[in-house]
C-alpha cells in the first residue's frame, strides 16, 4: 500500500476507557462516614425518649410508629405529654434558631391518637423468664417498672393499697391537667402488657417479708404521699390541711368546703394545683411563698394560668404562727428579703424582722412531701447491694433483692424521673437475674443516652439505637441553611371563664395537620432522614445508593475526603475524621 | 430524594478534579438534566484536565477538546455537522471556564450567539484561570488575590457582567445558576435543553484551591454568594423578560469575604465599598426585572 492509497480520513484520538481506573481515594486524608448521633433532647429526657426519631416519624404521619418509639422508653406518653416539665424543649437546638419544638404537644397528640383509635403497640419482647417480680405501689415508678419488666420477659404483680391504680398521677394531679380517662388508658395498656395490678391490696412491713419469699424480687415504689408539716405554732388539724390529702379528696369525689380565702403555703406545682382547685370549687386562694415568683419550682406556665384564674401570689412571706380568730385563723407571716444567692442559683432569702398577719379561712400546706412509712425509704448506711442514680438495690445474703425506687430515692422528684427509676430498676433486675449483681453497673453504663444519666431500653434490648454515637449534637453542628423559620405551634386552651368553673382539661385537642407541621420543625439532630444531600453534592460520585434509595455507602476507592457530604448534611449524621496513617 | 431520571450518572468517579471541586459538581448536575444525547465542546479550562488524559474520559457523553478561543466556533461547526446528518435530537453544549468565556473565547461566543446558533453555552465560573495557576481573569471579582494580582496589587477592577453582555445579544435564554441550588440549576438546564437557538448558562462553581477555602466549604460559599446578592439567581428570556428566581436574605457580603483566603487582605473600608457595589448591582437587576428599587 502506498501513501496515496490511504483514504484521507481525519485522524482523531478517541478515548475508550473511563477514569474509574484512577483510585482517587488515595488522595484522601479526611474520611467521612455515616454515623447517627445523639440529640440533645433525648439526652435531657429523664426517660431517654428517642425524640429526634419520634418527631421524624410523626412528621411523616407515621403516628403509630412514633407512639411505639415512645413506649419503648416511656409507658406513659399521654401523661408525660401533659405533665412532664419537658427539659427536652429547654435544650432544643432549634431554640436559638426560632423557637424550640413543642415536643410535649406532639407527644400528647400521639398518645391521644393511639387512645382514640384503640391502637395496640407491637413491641419486641424478650423471651419469657421464670422469675416473677412484686411491685409495691402503682404510681409512675411502679407502673414503669412493671411495664419494662414485662418487655424484658418477667411477670409482675403490682400491689396498690388504694382502690384505683395510678398513685400520684390519679390522686395528686388535678383532673384539668391530667384527665382520668387518659390515665386509665395508659394503665390498661400496661396491664395488657402482662402486669397484674392488685387494687386495694396494701403492703405492710410485715407482709413485705412474705413478698420477698414469694417473688424473685420486690420493687418498692411507694412515693411520698404525706405532706411535710410547717412546724409552726398553732398548727392544728382544724386550721391546717395537708394539701396532698385535699387533692386526693377532691379527686376521690369528696371535695371539702372551700368558701372564703384559703392560704396555700409553698411554691411548687402542688401549691399551684391546690390553689387552682380551690378556685374551681368556688373559693379564693392565695399562694404564699417565701421566695420570689422566679424562684418557684412550679412551671411558670401553670403559675401564669393560676394568676389569670384569680389566684393571688404573695412573695417573700414565710409562715411563723397560726392563731384562731373566731371561726377563722390569723396567719402570721415573716417578711423575707433576698440577700445573695443560694447554691442552686436562686436568691437566698432571710427574714427582714417584720411580720404581717393575714386572715384566712384555712391553710393548706404544700411545702414538700415525705414517705408515709419509714420503711418506704432505703435503709441508711451501706449494706450489701448497690446504689444507682434512680434506685437502690438491697440484697442481703441469700435473700431476694429489694429495690427502692421513685421519689423516695430520686434526687429530682417528678413523674418522668419516677419513670426513669422504674426503667433503671427493670434493667438492673434483669441483669442481676441473668449475670449477677457485679454486672449491673457496667451493663447499665452501656445503655446511657449520650453520656447523661438517662437510660435507653432500646439500647438495652439490642435495638438499632445502640449503634448511635454518644456525641450530643450541638447547635453549631446543624446546617441551618436547610431549615426555614417556622412559628412554634400554639396550644389551644379553654378560656379563663371556661376554666374556673369546671375540672375540664384546659389544653384542647390539636389537629393532625398542626402536629405534623410541628414535628417537621424538628432538626432531627444527628439522625439521617434520607435527605440525600451527601449523594447530591458529592463531586466524585462516590456516594452509592442502594436500589430502594435508603441505604447509602461511601466508595472509599474514589472519595477524596473533601468533606462536602459532612458539611452539607443538615443534621450532623456524617462524621469527618482524620484518615489513619497507612 | 430525586426523581428516577436524575439518579442516572453521566460523570465517572476517578476524575482528577481537586477535592471539593465546584466545577465537577456543576457538570454532574448539568448532565443529569441533559442526558445521553449531548455532545460537549470543551475549550481549554479546568475541565480539559478533569475529563481525563487520553485514553480516559470522565464523562459518558462525547467530548471534543477544543482550542481556548474556539468554544463558540467549534460548537457552531458540530451543530452544522449534526444538522447535515439529520440529527436534531442531540444537543451541542460548549462547556467553558470563565477564561474561555469572558476573555479568550469571547469573540467566538459573541459571534456564535449573534448568529443565534442552536446550542447551549455553559460557563462554569471559578473566577480565575485556576487550571494554569490562579491567574486573574475578567471574571475575577474586585478585591481578589490571584497569582497575577498578588499582595497589595489585588484586583481593583470589577467583575465583568457576562450575563448582561449575552442578554445584549437578545438571545432566547440566558440564566445564572449555582452549585448550591441543584434544583434550580437542573431546572434551568432542562429549560435550556427544551429551547432552540443560543442559550447561555452562567454557573457559579466555587474553587477551594484558588479561593483559599477548605474543600468542604465550596457549596456553602456558593450558597452565600447567592444569599448575599453577590451572585443573584435569575433568568432572562429573549433579552428582555427578567425573572429573579431567589429573593435573598440579603446577608452582608462581609460574611462571604471573611471566609475566603483570597480576600483576607481586604480592610473594613474595602468591604464597605464592595457592599456598595453589590447593592448597586442588585438595584440595577431589580429595575430590569421590574421589581422596583
Amino acid at each position: 500500500m502506498t501513501a496515496e492509497m490511504i483514504p484521507r480520513a481525519l485522524i482523531m484520538p478517541r478515548t475508550h476507557e473511563t477514569t474509574e481506573s484512577n483510585k482517587t481515594g488515595s488522595w484522601r486524608f479526611l474520611r467521612p462516614r455515616y454515623e447517627n448521633k445523639t440529640s440533645p433532647c433525648s439526652a435531657a429526657c429523664p426517660a431517654g425518649e428517642d425524640i429526634a426519631m419520634i418527631e421524624m416519624l410523626a412528621g411523616r404521619g407515621l403516628f403509630k410508629e412514633a407512639w411505639e418509639t415512645i413506649l419503648l422508653e416511656n409507658p406513659l406518653p399521654g401523661t408525660c405529654g401533659r405533665v412532664c416539665f419537658h427539659p427536652c424543649e429547654g435544650v432544643c437546638n432549634r431554640k436559638d434558631f426560632d423557637a424550640s419544638v413543642a415536643v410535649h404537644d406532639v407527644e400528647r397528640f400521639l398518645a391521644d391518637v393511639a387512645a382514640r383509635n384503640d391502637l395496640k403497640p407491637v413491641l419486641e419482647k424478650l423471651p419469657r423468664r421464670p422469675h416473677r417480680v412484686a411491685v409495691v405501689g402503682s404510681g409512675p415508678a411502679g407502673l414503669s417498672a412493671a411495664w419494662f419488666l414485662g418487655l424484658l420477659g418477667y411477670g409482675c404483680d403490682v400491689y396498690e393499697a388504694l382502690p384505683e391504680a395510678g398513685g400520684v398521677l390519679r390522686w395528686g394531679i388535678p383532673e384539668y391537667r391530667l384527665p382520668s380517662p387518659v390515665l386509665n388508658v395508659e394503665i390498661a395498656r400496661i396491664e395488657s402488657g402482662g402486669a397484674r395490678i392488685l387494687r386495694g391490696r396494701p403492703v405492710t412491713m410485715e407482709s413485705l417479708d412474705g413478698l420477698r419469699k414469694d417473688y424473685s424480687a420486690v420493687f418498692l415504689g411507694c412515693g411520698l404521699s404525706r405532706g411535710a408539716p410547717l412546724r409552726i405554732s398553732g398548727e392544728v388539724p382544724d386550721a391546717v390541711t395537708d394539701g396532698l390529702v385535699f387533692l386526693r379528696n377532691v379527686r376521690g369525689g369528696q371535695p371539702p368546703p372551700c368558701d372564703g380565702l384559703s392560704a396555700v403555703i409553698g411554691g411548687g406545682n402542688t401549691a399551684v394545683d391546690i390553689a387552682r382547685t380551690v378556685v374551681r370549687l368556688g373559693g379564693k386562694a392565695a399562694i404564699l411563698y417565701r421566695r420570689r415568683r422566679e424562684d418557684m419550682p412550679a412551671f411558670q406556665d401553670e403559675v401564669s394560668m393560676a394568676l389569670e384564674e384569680g389566684v393571688e401570689l404573695h412573695q417573700l412571706l414565710a409562715p411563723e404562727a397560726i392563731r384562731p380568730l373566731g371561726r377563722r385563723y390569723g396567719l402570721v407571716l415573716k417578711r423575707m428579703r433576698v440577700e445573695g444567692r443560694d447554691r442552686d442559683g436562686r436568691g437566698r432569702v432571710v427574714p427582714t424582722g417584720e411580720t404581717t398577719e393575714m386572715e384566712v379561712e384555712r391553710v393548706f400546706t404544700a411545702t414538700g412531701a415525705e414517705a408515709a412509712q419509714p420503711w418506704h425509704r432505703p435503709p441508711s448506711g451501706r449494706g450489701s447491694g448497690i446504689s444507682l442514680s434512680h434506685c437502690v438495690i438491697v440484697s442481703e445474703d441469700g435473700a431476694n433483692p429489694l429495690v427502692y425506687g421513685g421519689d423516695p430515692v430520686n434526687e429530682t422528684k417528678n413523674v418522668t424521673q419516677a419513670i426513669a427509676s422504674g426503667k433503671q430498676a427493670a434493667m438492673a433486675l434483669d441483669t442481676f437475674f441473668q449475670e449477677g449483681m457485679e454486672a449491673v453497673e457496667a451493663r447499665l453504663a452501656e445503655c446511657r443516652v449520650g453520656n447523661g444519666p438517662a437510660l435507653s431500653m432500646e439500647i438495652y434490648m439490642g435495638g438499632p439505637r445502640r449503634l448511635r454515637s454518644s456525641h450530643v449534637v450541638q447547635p453549631g453542628e446543624i446546617n441551618t441553611d436547610y431549615f426555614r423559620f417556622g412559628a412554634r405551634m400554639t396550644q389551644p386552651r379553654l378560656l379563663v371563664e371556661e376554666r374556673i368553673d369546671s375540672f375540664d382539661e384546659i389544653d384542647l385537642r390539636v389537629s393532625a395537620g398542626t402536629s405534623i407541621r410541628e414535628a417537621e420543625r424538628c432538626f432531627n439532630c444527628g439522625l439521617c432522614n434520607q435527605c440525600d444531600n451527601c449523594y447530591v453534592f458529592c463531586p466524585d460520585v462516590a456516594v452509592r445508593r442502594g436500589r430502594d434509595m435508603n441505604d447509602r455507602r461511601i466508595d472509599y476507592d474514589y472519595c477524596k475526603g473533601c468533606g462536602l457530604c459532612a458539611a452539607e448534611c443538615p443534621r450532623n449524621a456524617v462524621t469527618l475524621e482524620k484518615e489513619d496513617a497507612p | 430524594m430525586q426523581p428516577d431520571g436524575r439518579s442516572r450518572e453521566w460523570m465517572c468517579s476517578g476524575h482528577v478534579g481537586c477535592a471539593g471541586c465546584g466545577a465537577a459538581v456543576a457538570m454532574r448536575f448539568f448532565l443529569k438534566a441533559m442526558g445521553e444525547k449531548t455532545i460537549l465542546v470543551v475549550p481549554a479550562c479546568c475541565w480539559s484536565v478533569i475529563a481525563g488524559p487520553y485514553p480516559q474520559s470522565a464523562l459518558k457523553v462525547p467530548v471534543i477538546h477544543a482550542a481556548f478561543e474556539t468554544g463558540g466556533a467549534t460548537a457552531s461547526g458540530v451543530r452544522a455537522a449534526l444538522d447535515m446528518r439529520g440529527d436534531t435530537e442531540t444537543t451541542v453544549v460548549t462547556w467553558a471556564g470563565d477564561g474561555g468565556t469572558f476573555d479568550i473565547g469571547f469573540q467566538a461566543l459573541s459571534g456564535a450567539v449573534e448568529r443565534n446558533e442552536n446550542f447551549i453555552y455553559v460557563c462554569y465560573d471559578n473566577e480565575a484561570y485556576m487550571n494554569t495557576g490562579i491567574q486573574r481573569s475578567s471574571s475575577t471579582p474586585y478585591g481578589a488575590w490571584t497569582t497575577t494580582t498578588p499582595g497589595r496589587d489585588w484586583k481593583k477592577m470589577r467583575k465583568k457582567n457576562i450575563v448582561e453582555a449575552l442578554v445584549a445579544h437578545r438571545i432566547p435564554y440566558a440564566a445564572t445558576a449555582s452549585i448550591a441550588y441543584p434544583e434550580d440549576l437542573i431546572r434551568k438546564a432542562e429549560k435550556a435543553r427544551s429551547m432552540k437557538g443560543s442559550r447561555f448558562l452562567h454557573i457559579f462553581a466555587s474553587c477551594p484551591t484558588g479561593w483559599r477555602i477548605p474543600s468542604e466549604m465550596s457549596v456553602k460559599i456558593a450558597r452565600m454568594a447567592v444569599q448575599t446578592n453577590i451572585f443573584p439567581l435569575y433568568e432572562v428570556e429573549d433579552g428582555v423578560r427578567y425573572t429573579i428566581n431567589y429573593r435573598p436574605k440579603e446577608y452582608l457580603v462581609r460574611e462571604y469575604f471573611r471566609l475566603q483566603g483570597r480576600f483576607r487582605h481586604l480592610k473594613e473600608e474595602d468591604l464597605d465599598q464592595i457592599q456598595g457595589m453589590v447593592d448597586e448591582d442588585w438595584r440595577l437587576l431589580l429595575r430590569k426585572a421590574g421589581g422596583g428599587a
